[in-house]
C-alpha cells in the first residue's frame, strides 16, 4: 500500500465524517424565519434573523402557481411550488438589510433585517 | 418606416428608460455585477445553485501593418454550487484572418483552440453597511491555437485576477477594479519553449439607466514580460473603451464593450503604440442564459 494511498484512505473517511457530524450542529444552530406568500405578495413583508448565524427561510406558498424565493445579497434561489413550502439556507450573515422577491412576480418583495 | 419601427423596438427594448432615469432606483432589484463593466470582471458569484451557459466573445483587431482579426469564443457553462464559490468550464473556439504583414505568416482559419476552467472565492461580501465586495479568481487555459498568430501551439497560462466593485449610489452606480497577473508557457511547433507574462490592472464605471440596463466606461493598463517573474519587461499599452449591460430578461442578458489602444510603447524601439503584444481595438459580445 502506498503512502497516497492510505493517507487517502484516512483522509476521506475523516471529511465525510467531518462533515456529517457539521450537519446537525448548523441545523440545531440556525436561526428559523418563516414568510408566507399570498396572494402574490410576501407576509411579513420585512423579517428579522440574529448576526453571525446561518439561517433557515421556511417559505410557504399559498398561491396557485409556482415563486421563485430569490436574492441577490442573500446569494440563494429557490423554485417553490403551488401549495408548497421550500426551505432556504443562509450562511451566517452581517448587519444589514437583504432584499429578497419572487423572480416570477416583478411586484413581490421583502427584505430581511439582521441585526 | 423601417426606422421608426427600429426605433420603436429599441425604445421597448430598453422599456422606459426615460422614466426609469427620473426614477427612485432604491426599488430596484439589486443587480448581479460580473459583467457589468466589459473586460473588466466584476465580484459577483452568482446564486447558490444557479446553473448558466454563455458564449462568449473576444475580437482583437489592428497590428501595425497588413490586416489583422482575431477571435477567441468561450462556451461556457458556470455553476455556483456555495454561497461564496462559483466555478466555470468550457472549450475555446479561434478564428485568425491575418494577411500581409511583417510580423505574422498570414492565415485565415477558424479551430478549436482549448479548454479553461475557473474558479472563483467570493472573499469580501457586499453588504448594505458595505458596499465593497471582492472576489478572487484563478483561470487555468489550455490552448492548442496561439492567441496571436493562430499557430499550432501547446500553451498553458494561469490567469489569476482580483475582482473588486463598489456599489458608489445604491442600484445606481457602480465602480469596478481588476488587478491581473497572468503567466504563461507556450511550446512552439518547432519545440521551442516561451515563458511570458502580463500584468496589470483596470478601472471601470457603470451607471444603471433603467433596471435592464447599464452603461459605462473602463480603462485597462497592461504591462507585457517575457518571464512570469515580471523581470523582462518588453511594453505595456493603456486602452479604454465604452460598455454596455442589457437584461433581458430575468434569465437571459448580454454584455458588450470596446477598448481602443489610446497609449502604448515597445521595449527598444520609439514606436507609438505597443501593437507587438497588443492590438489596436478589441470587442467583447457575451450572451448568457440562466437556468
Amino acid at each position: 500500500m502506498t503512502a497516497a494511498t492510505t493517507t487517502m484512505r484516512i483522509l476521506i473517511p475523516a471529511a465525510v465524517g467531518a462533515f456529517a457530524l457539521l450537519q446537525p450542529v448548523w441545523a440545531e444552530s440556525a436561526a428559523e424565519v418563516r414568510v408566507t406568500y399570498s396572494n402574490g405578495q410576501f407576509q411579513p413583508g420585512v423579517v428579522n434573523a440574529p448576526v453571525d448565524k446561518p439561517v433557515v427561510i421556511r417559505v410557504k406558498n399559498l398561491d396557485a402557481k409556482a415563486l421563485e424565493f430569490e436574492s441577490t445579497s442573500l446569494r440563494v434561489e429557490k423554485v417553490v411550488a403551488a401549495k408548497s413550502e421550500g426551505v432556504v439556507n443562509v450562511r451566517a450573515l452581517k448587519p444589514g438589510r437583504y432584499e429578497f422577491y419572487d423572480d416570477f412576480n416583478a411586484s413581490a418583495h421583502g427584505a430581511l433585517i439582521v441585526e | 418606416m423601417q426606422t421608426a419601427l427600429a426605433f420603436y423596438a429599441l425604445g421597448n427594448l430598453f422599456y422606459g428608460t426615460d422614466a426609469a432615469v427620473a426614477q427612485d432606483a432604491s426599488s430596484w432589484r439589486e443587480i448581479e455585477t460580473k459583467y457589468i463593466f466589459g473586460f473588466t470582471t466584476g465580484s459577483g458569484i452568482g446564486l447558490e445553485g444557479e446553473k448558466e451557459f454563455s458564449v462568449d466573445s473576444v475580437g482583437r483587431f489592428g497590428k501595425r501593418d497588413g490586416h489583422y482579426a482575431a477571435t477567441e469564443t468561450k462556451y461556457e457553462f458556470e455553476v455556483t454550487p456555495s454561497q461564496f464559490v462559483q466555478i466555470e468550464f468550457g472549450a475555446l473556439g479561434s478564428t485568425h484572418n491575418i494577411g500581409a504583414m511583417t510580423t505574422l505568416d498570414g492565415r485565415n482559419q477558424a479551430a478549436f483552440g482549448g479548454g479553461f476552467a475557473e474558479f472563483r472565492y467570493l472573499a469580501v461580501e457586499r453588504t448594505s453597511n458595505n458596499p465593497l465586495s471582492v472576489t478572487l479568481a484563478v483561470e487555468p487555459t489550455v490552448r492548442f491555437i496561439d492567441e496571436t498568430s493562430g499557430a499550432g501551439v501547446h500553451n498553458f497560462e494561469f490567469e489569476t485576477t482580483v475582482n473588486a466593485d463598489i456599489e458608489v449610489l445604491k442600484n445606481r452606480l457602480y465602480a469596478g477594479f481588476n488587478l491581473l497577473y497572468e503567466p504563461e508557457v507556450t511550446r512552439t511547433a518547432t519545440d521551442a519553449i516561451q515563458r511570458e507574462a502580463q500584468f496589470g490592472g483596470s478601472a471601470a464605471l457603470s451607471v444603471r439607466l433603467a433596471p435592464n440596463l447599464l452603461i459605462g466606461g473602463e480603462v485597462w493598463y497592461l504591462r507585457h514580460y517575457n518571464s512570469p517573474t515580471l523581470s523582462d519587461f518588453t511594453g505595456d499599452a493603456l486602452m479604454a473603451g465604452p460598455t454596455l449591460y442589457v437584461q433581458f430578461t430575468p434569465k437571459v442578458f448580454m454584455t458588450a464593450a470596446w477598448n481602443a489602444q489610446v497609449w502604448g510603447r515597445e521595449a527598444g524601439n520609439s514606436l507609438t503604440l505597443n501593437l507587438s503584444e497588443f492590438q489596436r481595438h478589441r470587442a467583447r459580445l457575451k450572451f448568457a442564459f440562466e437556468f
